[in-house]
C-alpha cells in the first residue's frame, strides 16, 4: 500500500472510532484489561524468575549436590544401612577429575542458647571445604582450623540471623553458646547470604563435622547427610555428574541400572525444575488473561457487526462511486485494528500503572520486558485483525445496490 | 461506432421462490456522447432496473452492455467499481452524502478510490464545488446544508472524476419545485455548456421535459424514444419566478 493510502485509511479509522466516542472506549476496555492482564502477568513471571534465579546463583557456583535416599527393595521401602559417608566424598575428591572442590556435612534443627536469648536455628556440622564451596565468607573472627576439626573442639561459626537471634548487638566472637549440654565457643560470623529458594542461608550454626557427630546429633562415624562438589566449569558439570554418580555406584555396590541410593542433582537441574514450574504457572495464567483478551476480541467482533449493519448505506454510497470490496474490507479492518491498538495502548499503560504500584506498595519483584511490551500490542493489533475480518468481510460482501436501498 | 452507451438485446430476471420476474426484456438502446436523455416509467416499469444496468450498479441477464466501447456486461463486482469509478458520475434522488463529513470529504471520495493523492483531491473537490455554486459551502456538513445545496454538493461529487456519463435518479425527487428548478438549470447548463452526458431517470413529465431527449420504459420494454421538440428551459423559468410578485 502507498503511504498517501495508508494516511487516508488511517484518518478514515480514526474518525470512525471518534464518531462513536462512547461506543469505542467501551469496546476498548475489553480490549484493554485483556491486554493489561497479559502485560502484568507477563512481568509478574518474568520478575519471578529473576529473583528465583538469583537465589539460585546464590547458592555458589556449578554446585552438585549428592543426597541419599531410601531405595525399594522387594517393593518395601528400606533405608539401606551405608548412606552417605566421608569416605565417599573423599573418593570423589580423588578420582572425579571435573571436580574442584567436595565438602560434607550434616545439620539438624536444634535449639541454641546464648546468655541474650535462644532460638531455634539450623546446626551443621561441615568440613573445612564447607564455606569455599557454598560462597560463605568470614565476616569477623576466624573459621575452624584442621586442628580443630580433628580435636572435636567445641567452636562454632554464626550466621547473621542466627546472630541477630542469639545475640542481638552484642558481638559474638569470643561467646559461649548452648546446644544441648554442650557449650561452645564462637569464634567467628558468616557474611550476609540471603535466601536461597528454601531457607534463609544465615540462621545457622556451622561446628566441625565431627563435633557435630560426637555431641549434637550422634551418626556411626564418618556418616554425613550430604555431600556437595562443585564443578571445575559449568561446562564439566555434566560430567562431574557422571563420575560421581559412578564413584558412587562403585562403592556402594550398585550395579549399572539398578535403583540407586543416592541422587546427584546439578545447580542447573535445579535451575530447570524451577524454571519449569514457572512456566506452567505463566502459562496458566497467560492463558487465563488470554481468554479475557478473547472476550474482548468477540466485543470488538460485535460492535464491528453492529457498526456494519448501521452503515449498509454508507458502504452502498462507497461502493457506488468506486469503491472496490477490498477497499470497504480495508476500510473496517482498520477501524478494528485502530480500536484494539487504542485499547492495547490504554491497557500498556495501565499495566506499567499497575506494575509499578505493585512494586512500591508490595514490594513485588515484577518485570516489564520490551519484548512484553512489543507482544502486547502485536497481540492487541492481531486480535482486532482475526475478530475485524467477519465484519470486514461481511461488509465488503454487500450488494451496491440492497446497501443503497437501506434507510 | 462512436456511441458512449449501447444496449443490445439487454433483458433482466428477477428469480424469486416463486416466480421469475422480466423486470426488463429485449431492450435495445444507444446513446451518443453530449445528449441529455430522460428515461421516464411509472414505478415497476423497469425504469430503476435499468438505471442500475447503466449504472454497472447490476449485471444484464441477456444482451450486451457496451459503455464508451468498453463491453461490461460480464464484469466482476471490483471491475464494475472501476468502471463507475472511471466512467459514471452517480446524482441520487436521496443525495447520498455521508453525514457528519464536510461536502469537499464528500467530493474526494471519488478521487481517493482512485488514489490520487490528497493534495490534488482537495484542489479538485473545491474546483468541482466552486462550478455547482458552493465556493463558500466547502467545510459544512450535509445536516448544515439545505436539500438543493446538498444536491449540489451530490452534482459536484458526480463530477470531480469528469465521467463520461452524468447517472441522476429522480434528482429532484426530494426537493421543492423552486430548488427542482434549480438543479434541473444547472444540469442543463452541465449538458449546454460542458456537453456532459446526463442521463436522468424520472417519473415526472416536466422534469423529463428539461432533457432533449426522452424515453418512456413500461413493463420492461422501451415503447417510446422520441426527440423533445419542446425543451423547458429550467433557467428561464427560474428567473421569471423570481422577478414574479410574491
Amino acid at each position: 500500500m502507498r503511504l498517501g493510502a495508508f494516511w487516508s485509511t488511517l484518518r478514515l479509522a480514526l474518525a470512525a472510532v471518534w464518531a462513536q466516542k462512547l461506543r469505542s472506549l467501551l469496546t476498548g476496555l475489553g480490549i484493554l484489561i485483556g491486554v493489561a492482564a497479559v502485560v502484568i502477568v507477563t512481568a509478574l513471571g518474568a520478575g519471578a524468575r529473576h529473583s528465583i534465579e538469583s537465589q539460585i546463583d546464590n547458592l555458589g557456583t556449578n554446585l552438585l549436590y549428592v543426597f541419599s535416599q531410601p531405595v525399594a527393595k522387594s517393593g518395601a521401602r528400606v533405608n539401606v544401612q551405608q548412606g552417605l559417608t566421608d569416605g565417599d566424598a573423599e573418593a570423589i575428591r580423588r578420582e572425579a577429575t571435573a571436580v574442584e572442590r567436595v565438602t560434607v556435612w550434616s545439620q539438624v534443627k536444634a535449639q541454641v542458647s546464648s546468655e541474650y536469648g535462644n532460638t531455634k536455628t539450623e546446626v551443621m556440622g561441615a568440613d573445612g571445604h564447607y564455606l569455599t564451596v557454598r560462597g560463605f565468607r568470614i565476616e569477623t573472627g576466624r573459621a575452624y582450623n584442621a586442628h580443630e576439626e580433628r580435636s572435636r573442639a567445641k567452636v562454632v561459626l554464626i550466621g547473621q540471623t542466627a546472630k541477630q537471634n542469639l545475640f542481638g548487638a552484642v558481638d559474638p566472637v569470643g561467646r559461649t553458646l548452648r546446644i544441648g549440654r554442650h557449650p561452645y565457643q564462637v569464634i567467628g560470623t558468616l557474611a550476609p547470604k540471603g535466601q536461597s529458594p528454601w531457607e534463609d542461608q544465615d540462621d545457622r550454626i556451622v561446628m566441625p563435622i565431627d563435633s557435630f557427630r560426637t555431641r549434637v546429633s550422634p551418626a556411626p562415624h564418618g556418616r554425613v547427610h550430604l555431600i556437595m562438589a562443585t564443578a571445575k566449569t559449568a561446562a564439566h558439570s555434566e560430567e562431574a555428574r557422571r563420575q560421581i554418580e559412578a564413584i558412587l555406584r562403585q562403592r556402594h555396590g550398585i550395579a549399572e541400572g539398578e535403583d540407586a541410593d543416592f541422587i546427584v542433582r546439578t545447580q542447573e537441574s535445579w535451575r530447570q525444575r524451577q524454571s519449569e514450574i514457572l512456566n506452567i504457572v505463566t502459562l496458566l495464567l497467560v492463558t487465563v488473561a488470554g481468554i479475557a483478551l478473547f472476550v474482548g476480541g468477540v466485543g470488538v467482533m460485535n460492535i464491528m457487526l453492529v457498526s456494519v449493519t448501521e452503515r449498509t448505506r454508507e458502504i452502498g454510497i462507497r461502493m457506488a462511486i468506486g469503491a472496490r470490496r477490498q477497499d470497504i474490507q480495508l476500510q473496517f479492518l482498520a477501524e478494528a485494528i485502530v480500536l484494539t491498538l487504542l485499547g492495547g495502548l490504554g491497557g500498556l499503560l495501565l499495566s506499567a500503572g499497575a506494575i509499578w504500584a505493585l512494586e512500591s506498595a508490595l514490594g513485588w519483584p515484577m518485570r516489564l520486558s520490551a519484548g512484553a511490551v512489543a507482544l502486547a500490542m502485536a497481540t492487541s493489533g492481531g486480535v482486532g485483525l482475526v475478530f475485524g475480518y467477519l465484519p470486514a468481510h461481511r461488509a465488503a460482501g454487500l450488494d451496491p445496490i440492497e446497501a443503497l436501498r437501506q434507510e | 461506432m462512436s456511441a458512449l452507451i449501447e444496449l443490445a438485446g439487454v433483458g433482466k430476471d428477477y428469480v424469486t421462490t416463486a416466480e421469475v420476474v422480466r423486470a426488463l426484456d429485449h431492450v435495445d438502446l444507444s446513446i451518443e456522447p453530449g445528449e441529455f436523455v430522460a428515461i421516464v416509467g411509472t414505478s415497476g416499469s423497469g425504469k430503476s432496473t435499468l438505471m442500475n444496468i447503466l449504472g454497472c450498479l447490476d449485471r444484464p441477464t441477456r444482451g450486451v452492455y457496451r459503455l464508451a466501447g468498453v463491453d461490461v456486461t460480464e464484469r466482476s463486482a471490483d471491475e464494475r467499481a472501476v468502471v463507475r469509478n472511471r466512467l459514471i458520475g452517480f446524482v441520487f434522488q436521496g443525495f447520498n452524502l455521508l453525514p457528519r463529513t464536510t461536502a469537499i470529504q464528500n467530493v474526494e471520495l471519488p478521487l481517493l478510490y482512485r488514489g490520487i493523492p490528497a493534495r490534488d483531491r482537495l484542489l479538485r473537490a473545491a474546483e468541482a464545488l466552486v462550478q455547482v455554486g458552493l465556493a463558500e459551502r466547502l467545510h459544512h456538513t450535509p445536516q448544515q446544508l439545505s436539500g438543493g445545496q446538498q444536491q449540489r454538493v451530490a452534482i459536484a461529487r458526480a463530477l470531480v472524476t469528469r465521467p463520461p456519463l452524468l447517472l441522476a435518479d429522480e434528482p429532484t425527487g426530494n426537493l421543492d419545485t423552486r430548488t427542482s428548478s434549480e438543479i434541473m438549470a444547472l444540469l442543463q447548463e452541465l449538458s449546454g455548456e460542458h456537453g456532459q452526458t446526463i442521463v436522468l431517470v424520472t417519473h415526472e413529465p416536466d422534469i423529463a421535459a428539461c432533457a432533449r431527449r426522452v424515453i418512456t420504459v413500461r413493463d420492461g420494454r422501451i415503447v417510446g424514444d422520441v426527440r423533445n421538440e419542446t425543451v423547458r428551459d429550467a433557467r428561464a423559468e427560474l428567473a421569471a419566478l423570481t422577478e414574479a410578485p410574491a
